[in-house]
Order: C-alpha cells, then structure tokens, then sequence
C-alpha cells in the first residue's frame, strides 16, 4: 500500500503499552518509511499531552491531505471508531481485543456497556478496512470471524529490553527483599484488578499454596483498579482466608516499582480468563521470572511453550505447579532460559521489521 | 527453545502430585469448594452462583443502604466540598434510604419465609433424601458390579485422574478397580468399615460430587443412585459429572432398565431407572463425546435388564 501520512487514533492516549506502541509505530513509520504522522484520541491523559490531538481536529483544524492512512486502535468501544469508520481514508484497524462483556457485567455495568459497544464495532469497521492487524494469532483469528478480509499478525512494539533493564525502586525493593530474607515464595501477577483477570483465582491457589506447601509465602497483586466492586472482594476474600497479611494489592505503580516487584518475584501466576496478547508475561520472561499460566484466549500464544501453561486452574493444581518451579532449579532455571530464547521472538528488532514488512505489503 | 523442558511429563507430574495430596488427605475434597464458597461471601449478588441460600444471604446484607458517602479526595479542597454536600442533604437521604431499606428488607423477609414454606413442601414430598428413599434403597435391587467389573476397568483404564464409583455400596467394584491398579475410590451414603487399603467415603453420591474441584476427576461411575433418586436430581448429576470430569473423562452408569425393575422399591423410591439412551442425552455432548451401550445378558442368554452406558469425552 502507498502511504503518504500515518495517521493513529485511539480512544484513550495514555501511558501504558497501547501508547507505548502507538508512538514507536510513530517513530518507525518515520525512520524506516519516511512518513509522518500524529496520533489524535478523544481523552488524552496529561502525561501525554502535547504528544496527540483531539480527534475531531482531523480534517478540521488538522487537514486531511490524499495519501493519509488511519490507524485504529481498537480495545474499547469509543465514538472515534465511529469518527474513523465515516472517513474516506483507507483504514487499517490494530486489534489490541475487546474483553468480553460478560466477564465485566456482573461486576461493573458500565465497563461491560463499553466492552459490547468495542464488540460491535470491530465488525462494522471490517468493510471499511483495508488491512485488520493484530497482535497475536488469537487476535487474529477474531479478526477474521469478525469479517476483516486482509489480516496480519504484528505483535506490539515494546521494548523488552529496557524493560529488563529498567531501574528498580531502591525502597520498594529493600522492601520485598526485606520480606523475603524471612523466608517463603514470592507470587506474582500483574495486571489491573478487574474480574476478567481473575485475580481471585490467584488467590485461591494461593490459599491452597500456603496449605499445602508454603505457609510463610507471599502474593502480590500489582495493578491499578478496573473495578472497586473487585478490588473490593479481594480484599474482603484475603482477609476472610486469614492471608491478608500475605496478599498485598499495590495498586498503579511506577516503572522502578514494578521492576522491584519482578527482580523480587519467584514465579509469575496469571489464571487470567482473557488475553489479547499478555505482556507481562513477556515481561516476567525479560525479568527472569519463571511464568505459570492458565490456558486461554493468547496466553499459549505468548507463551510459547517458555513456561508452565495448564489446563485446568483448580488451585491445587497451580498450588502444585508453582511447588515444582520453586522447589526444582534446574526446572525453574530452564523455564528461565526458556523465556529468554522466546522474547527474541517479541524483539523490538523482529517486531518492527514485521510491521515494515505489514505496511508495505 | 524449550527442548530442555518435557511438558506432558511435567504436567503428568503435576497432576500425579495433586492426587497424591488429594488421596493423603492433606487436600480435603472440598477444600476448592470451600474456597469458592468464601469468594462467593465477597461477589456481588449477580455474581456468585445459584446457590439459593447464598444469594439470599447476600441481598439480606445489601438490604441497609449507607447514606455516608465517602468524602476523601486527592484533590485539595474537594474532599471539604463532599463533606459539605453529605450534610447539606444528609437529612433528605437518611429518610429516602430508611424507606427503601424498610422495603428491601420487607421483601428479604418474604422471600425466606415463601424458601421456609417450600422447603417444608419439598421434606413433605418423597425427596432425594427422606425416609422413602432410605427404605427404597434397602428394597432395590442389588446392581452386579462383578459382572459388570471387566467392562468398568476396559472402561476407566488409562483415565487423566482418580476415579470415583457412587454409590459404591461394600466397594467390590472399587477393590476391583484398585487391585488392576487404577486410582480408584468409593462413596456410599452408608457408614461401613472398609475393607483394608480401600478408600470409601461416607457422603450421598450427588453432594460428593458437588464438592469436588471442576476438571478434577479421570471418570465417574455412578450405580444405585442412579435407579433410585429424583429425575431433577438425575439430570443434575449428569450436569455436575461433565464439570468434574478433566479432559478425556469417561463417564459409566451401570443400571436397571425401567421394565425390569418391580416390588417395593418402585413403589417407594421418587425416581425410576432411566433408559439407557436418557443417560447418552444427559451426559454425552453429540458429536463430541462417544457413547456405547452394553446390555447384560441374563443366564438364559435373554435381555437381563441391566445395562451400563459408557460416555468417553475428548481429551
């Protein structure tokens, strides 16, 4: 395809890796393609601003010229996917995925009304696109159901390797370390809480870890909140399981913070019921930090055989998984290698050589 | 990249030490039905499951409304502004709240005494677990579990986890299953002493299976209860089977066809047996599960009315 301008739009332009990845496609369609490019969203978070525009500015204030491309990226339903869909410019649509409206509307009825909006809107942009890229094969097979008659495979562009670099928070790491000199595993699982993850399932093998096997050991749920009415439970289910004190929900945290949590971190636990892609499983991998994983949606994908991916979540199970990393090296040090030799398949190098390779096709 | 790493033979290791935990008792079958029924105290009353009392137990706790907003803020000065609008209209929500408190627990309390009122009728009737079954249980035809054992053990041999036989009466299909050496134990409703290295549980087969973890189970035999209880009860069962059974389960009922079963238990017993193809439309899932259907043979080489339907489901 011939692109004059790339153009990204984006419901929400916030830090995070959508954003991340929005302005290295920036960079990359600019050094390697020699196109330029703006990103405009309908919310723009402050610590973003002066990098994107309001979307009602393009073809306004902003003017469209021939040879524009829009880019959408799609996780929600927002009203700029309706803004994109009535433009004449050739649109391709990055498929990040939509949680499912039935894992929120028990929980949060106005996160599931968003969900089923992004639901249907992944269908009724499909005529207007000429290309549905997605993050992992599992995005794209949704993409295909959905009607996208051109699809790609282009994982997210994420720099695995200054995350593996990133400085770690010298307090938050004295911290957990201070912690750990007392003894007992340290899980992990990041991601916002929000009932579509599942943290409650964590914590249930959790329970069934520190039963079974490790009664000083320790979980920590690092991300911030999708849902008070989950957050909520958590806290109420840990402290009716008498673990309280051993199950610690972080909240938002900073980049330094995070990578104290992983350098920290014993194995990485995600029993999550829905996964467009899984980065902090690639992040655990970057880390060094030994992943088990329940099978669902990309997780397998992502994983790649780099860590220990079960069928079933029933606590006892995971209880007996994670036993085996933390109590075998030689397993845990080859799931670590393991991981190692997968990220070279998430590469930045890989990942921006295929999405040249996508939008030249 | 992860040659280094065998995953069935780890996962297969995995598993064996779960059953292992399971079979010392350090993992009480219903240590994960525990756990969910803890979650459950937590939920939303649309998001815990249908367990009737639970459900009511939580809409009786959601039924006082707490006009305290909370007033905290990161922003300088708004937490000040919601203080001042919780006691402006302070007085205005108390009493709308008090009304519709007063109403929701007025409801709360209809809808237990109407639950007091039905389960009163459901004791009445002859329900899975009154006086009738218990005497249509000691009336019932016994099932001949060793003749049926080579079929069983063909059945559940290389089964992904342990298996269960309910109701496993004296456990001679169980011991029989153990000596051939597959992971096998029994539940009865009946307290006995079981025969030395035999693992059989004293609970009604239905609630057994309840309690144990989803995709925990290599298969499910299920005799006896199966000629006796209610056809809801039935149909329950059969629902409750496919959850517990893992991938590549297999599921055995072994019994009576319903011409052939007569005297005192027919009369008394709530439920009748079932024919052998309601099981195939209860338990199997078409075009996915495989079903087989085996008649057994009387002495006089004739139909003898017993039949053991075996449904295998995709690993």
């Amino acid at each position: 395809m011939r692109i004059g301008r790339l153009h990204q739009f984006v419901p929400t332009f916030e830090p995070g890796a959508v954003g991340a990845h929005m302005l290295e496609l920036r960079r990359l369609a600019h050094e390697v393609l020699g196109v330029e490019g703006e990103i405009f969203a309908e919310h723009i978070r402050p610590s973003m601003a002066g990098r994107a525009r309001g979307h009602r500015e393009y073809g306004r204030v902003f003017r469209a010229r021939p040879g524009d491309v829009l880019v959408y990226h799609m996780a929600i339903g927002s009203v700029v996917a309706d803004f994109v869909g009535e433009r004449a410019e050739p649109l391709i649509v990055d498929h990040h995925n939509v949680t499912p409206a039935e894992l929120f509307e028990r929980w949060e009825a106005d996160a599931a009304y968003g969900c089923s909006w992004g639901r249907s809107q992944l269908p009724e942009l499909a005529g207007r696109a000429i290309l549905g890229v997605a993050d992992s094969p599992y995005n794209e097979e949704e993409l295909r159901a959905a009607g996208y008659r051109a699809t790609a495979t282009a994982p997210i562009l994420l720099d695995l390797e200054a995350l593996a670099g990133a400085e770690a928070d010298a307090g938050a790491l004295e911290g957990l370390q201070a912690a750990k000199a007392a003894g007992g595993a340290d899980w992990l699982f990041v991601g916002r809480v929000s009932p579509h993850k599942f943290q409650h399932d964590v914590v249930k093998a959790f329970a069934a870890y520190r039963h079974l096997y490790d009664p000083c050991a320790r979980l920590h749920l690092v991300g911030g909140s999708s849902s008070a009415a989950y957050w909520q439970a958590l806290q109420g289910f840990a402290t009716a399981l008498g673990i309280a004190g051993s199950v610690s929900l972080t909240g938002s945290v900073s980049s330094g913070e995070l990578a104290a949590h992983y350098r920290s971190a014993d194995v990485l636990v995600c029993l999550s019921e829905h996964e467009g892609f899984g980065i902090p499983l690639l992040e655990a991998m970057a880390h060094g930090v030994p992943v088990v994983a329940f099978s669902s949606t990309a997780v397998p994908g992502t994983v790649g055989g780099a860590g220990i991916v079960l069928q079933s979540k029933a606590p006892a199970t995971v209880a007996a998984a994670v036993h085996r990393v933390v109590s075998d090296p030689a397993l845990s040090q080859a799931l670590v290698a393991a991981g190692a030799a997968r990220l070279e398949h998430f590469s930045l190098e890989r990942t921006r050589a295929r999405w040249v390779e996508v939008l030249t096709q | 990249m992860s040659d280094a790493i065998d995953h069935p033979q780890l996962l297969a290791e995995i598993d064996a030490e779960v059953r292992r935990r399971r079979e010392s008792g350090e993992l009480p079958a219903d240590f994960e039905r525990e756990l969910d029924l803890v979650f459950a105290r937590f939920a939303p009353v649309h998001a815990i499951g249908d367990d009737f009392a639970q459900v009511l137990e939580r809409t009786e706790q959601s039924t006082h409304i707490d006009v305290l907003a909370p007033v905290a803020s990161r922003t300088p000065g708004l937490g000040f502004v919601k203080r001042v609008i919780r006691k402006g209209v302070g007085w205005e929500m108390r009493y709308v709240a008090q009304q519709v408190s007063t109403f929701a627990f007025g409801v709360t309390r209809a809808v237990r005494l109407l639950a007091q009122r039905v389960e009163h009728l459901e004791q009445s009737g002859p329900g899975a677990g009154g006086r009738l079954l218990a005497m249509a249980r000691a009336e019932a035809p016994p099932v001949d579990t060793a003749g049926w054992a080579p079929v069983v053990l063909d059945a559940v041999k290389g089964a992904p986890g342990r298996v269960v036989h309910a109701e496993c009466a004296d456990g001679a299909l169980v011991a029989h299953l153990v000596e051939a050496g597959v992971d096998a134990y029994g539940v009865d409703p009946a307290d006995q002493v079981p025969p030395p290295g035999l693992e059989l549980r004293v609970d009604e087969a239905v609630d057994h299976l309840r309690a144990v973890a989803d995709a925990s189970l290599g298969a499910v035999v299920l005799s006896r209860c199966v000629d006796l209880l209610p056809l809801g009860v039935l149909a329950e069962m059969a629902t409750i089977v496919r959850a517990k059974l893992a991938p590549g389960g297999v599921a055995v009922v072994l019994s009576s066809q319903p011409g052939a079963w007569t005297g005192v238990a027919a009369d008394l017993a709530p439920g009748r047996p079932l024919h052998p193809r309601t099981w195939c439309q209860l338990l199997g899932v078409r075009g996915v599960s495989t079903m087989e259907v085996l008649e057994a043979p009387a002495e006089d080489g004739g139909a003898s009315g017993a039949y053991a339907v075996v449904v295998r489901f995709p690993g």
